[in-house]
């Protein structure tokens, strides 16, 4: 089977972090494109196609959760990741209530990060099918009124 | 009278000293009809003997015997039972002897011929003087361990704090080793490093890099649950399936060791209120000590039972034992039996701070060489489910904060 490249968007403000970890992803075959803020995040979102953004959730200016929340609300397709240096799992479980799709803790296995990618591309990929379907049925019905 | 009172709870044990017989007996018959029964000895040999077998409360001491003086058996007495209070009885014309034993540690003399009403006064003086010291003792005691405990916690309180800030700092580079080290693995897993030149050495330098980081991550994690503020699952939890759950998960761990596990648990357990993950942890926590404590074979019981208000969990194992010294150390951070990078030293500190967030109580015995058992008490149900998110550390020290208040 080929493997469809995710297209991610990584967020850290470490930059070393995200420096490797764009590396080890494209290795992996996906493609990486990387952001060092919230900010930054929110504006490559508006130009650029992205399945899965992995986001730190402890970021200087705009931290995690309120960029979690600006991209659920202006991206609502695209499916959230969240990387946590901090062990408390509370921040973690807040996100996944805002709608992220899962949670790390930092230092994360690569393998579990990269399948949780794959299934968050799934889950995204059978939300946009609904999507499609809901929409067809709809100018269908549409359709049938004329 | 209020003295009186007192002797009637409690009586008082008494010893009478006297060489003369008839003396000494219709004193002792005298006291018994004011409610005192006395045990006797007639010189200070007898005397002394008589206290190894058995406490007394007050003694009355003829001076004048033959053999060991009065004075004599005095200072032997106050040398030996500290808590025994000595009333001594003088001749007419020695007074001098009187004095003397008050400088030696008497609580009072009395002049002979002495009068029974005298005497018994004396004797619920020195009574109550015995337990006035007992209280004052008890409670220097108690105040003295209130104290210690409260620099206690306030050192695990805010060493869990420091503690959480460097892991919280640690796992971020940490991160970053480790994906370096991943990185470097998918480039010698490239086909134009195929043959690059000692390329075993890089892999396996790496592999250990990776395991290093793993280990450290286990420790910054373990700190971080230990503080952070948790999220706290609170449902309806059975104990002895909670428990059953437990050795199912460290089967594998026994594998290479010959110990049976001996279940003494009562299925019947109705739920109580707690959090199951957090007591899982502490139930996987005491069964992998209690594995590690089995150097090659052994015994490990696990017992659940109720008590009134709560249910109470035992774990036992016949392996090594902890000794006396470091039996108080068990609960502190980073203290650690094990060899480095095999024990955090965190295990039973995080276990007895999940277990008294959870309103629970944990004890521990151990004999070397016997075995240790851990004995958990949790509630059926929690004080309060409200602010339940509140860390433990703070949680501890506001609770000592207002005992320390109230006294």
């Amino acid at each position: 089977m080929i493997k469809i490249p995710i297209r991610v968007l990584l967020v850290d403000d470490e930059k070393d972090f995200v420096e490797i970890l764009s590396l080890r992803l494209e290795e992996a075959g996906e493609i990486v494109t990387p952001a060092h803020s919230g900010r930054e995040c929110l504006d490559i979102l508006e130009t650029k196609e992205i399945d899965v953004v992995i986001l730190d959730i402890l970021m200087p200016g705009m931290d995690g959760i309120t960029t979690l929340k600006e991209i659920k609300n202006r991206f609502p397709l695209v499916e959230v990741i969240m990387l946590t240096g901090h062990g408390s799992t509370e921040s973690a479980v807040k996100g996944m209530k805002l709608g992220a799709f899962d949670y790390l803790l930092k230092p994360a296995h690569f393998g579990e990060l990269t399948a949780k990618m794959e299934a968050a591309l799934k889950r995204k990929d059978e939300q946009a099918e609904r999507i499609r379907k809901a929409e067809v049925k709809f100018l269908l019905r549409r359709g049938g009124d004329i | 009278m209020k003295t009186g009172d007192n002797h009637k709870r409690q009586p008082i044990r008494l010893l009478l000293v006297d060489d003369e017989d008839h003396f000494r007996q219709t004193i002792a018959k005298r006291l018994a009809k004011r409610g005192l029964n006395c045990d006797q000895a007639s010189n200070g040999n007898e005397c002394l003997s008589i206290l190894e077998k058995k406490a007394m409360d007050v003694v009355i001491l003829d001076v004048k015997m033959p053999g060991m003086s009065g004075i004599e058996v005095l200072q032997n007495i106050n040398a030996t039972y500290p808590a025994t209070e000595v009333i001594l009885l003088t001749g007419h014309a020695t007074t001098f002897d009187g004095i003397e034993g008050i400088k030696s540690g008497a609580f009072d003399y009395l002049m002979k011929p002495i009068e029974l009403e005298h005497l018994y006064n004396k004797i619920i003086q020195a009574y109550d003087k015995i337990q006035r010291i007992a209280a004052e003792q008890k409670e220097s005691e108690y105040r003295k361990q209130m104290e210690q405990q409260m620099i206690a916690t306030e050192r695990l309180a805010s060493l869990g704090t420091l503690a959480a800030g460097v892991a919280h700092e640690i796992n971020n580079p940490l991160a970053i080793i480790r994906e370096s080290a991943g990185w470097m693995q998918q480039l010698f897993a490239r086909d134009e490093l195929k043959d690059m030149p000692r390329r075993d050495d890089f892999t396996k330098a790496l592999d250990k890099v990776e395991k290093s980081v793993e280990r450290a991550s286990r420790i910054t994690h373990q700190l971080l649950g230990f503080v952070g503020k948790s999220g706290s699952a609170v449902s309806e939890v059975n104990v002895t399936e909670l428990a059953e759950e437990a050795i199912r998960l460290i089967t594998h761990e026994i594998k290479n060791k010959d110990i049976e596990i001996v279940r003494r648990m009562d299925p019947s357990l109705s739920p109580i209120q707690s959090d199951p993950y957090q007591l899982r942890q502490v139930l996987l926590n005491l069964l992998t000590n209690a594995i590690h404590a089995i150097k090659s074979a052994g015994t490990i019981t696990i017992a659940t039972e109720d008590v009134g208000d709560s249910q109470m969990i035992t774990v036992s194992d016949t392996g090594g034992g902890i000794p006396r010294e470091n039996l108080a150390k068990i609960f502190e951070p980073f203290f650690s039996t094990k060899p480095p990078g095999e024990g955090t030293g965190l295990g039973l500190f995080v276990t007895r701070g999940i277990i008294e967030k959870l309103d629970g109580t944990i004890e521990v015995e151990s004999k070397v060489g016997l075995g240790t058992s851990f004995c958990i008490r949790m509630p059926k149900l929690l004080k309060r489910t409200e602010g339940f998110e509140e860390s433990f550390s703070q949680k501890w020290v506001e609770k000592i904060r207002a005992r320390a208040k109230k006294t």
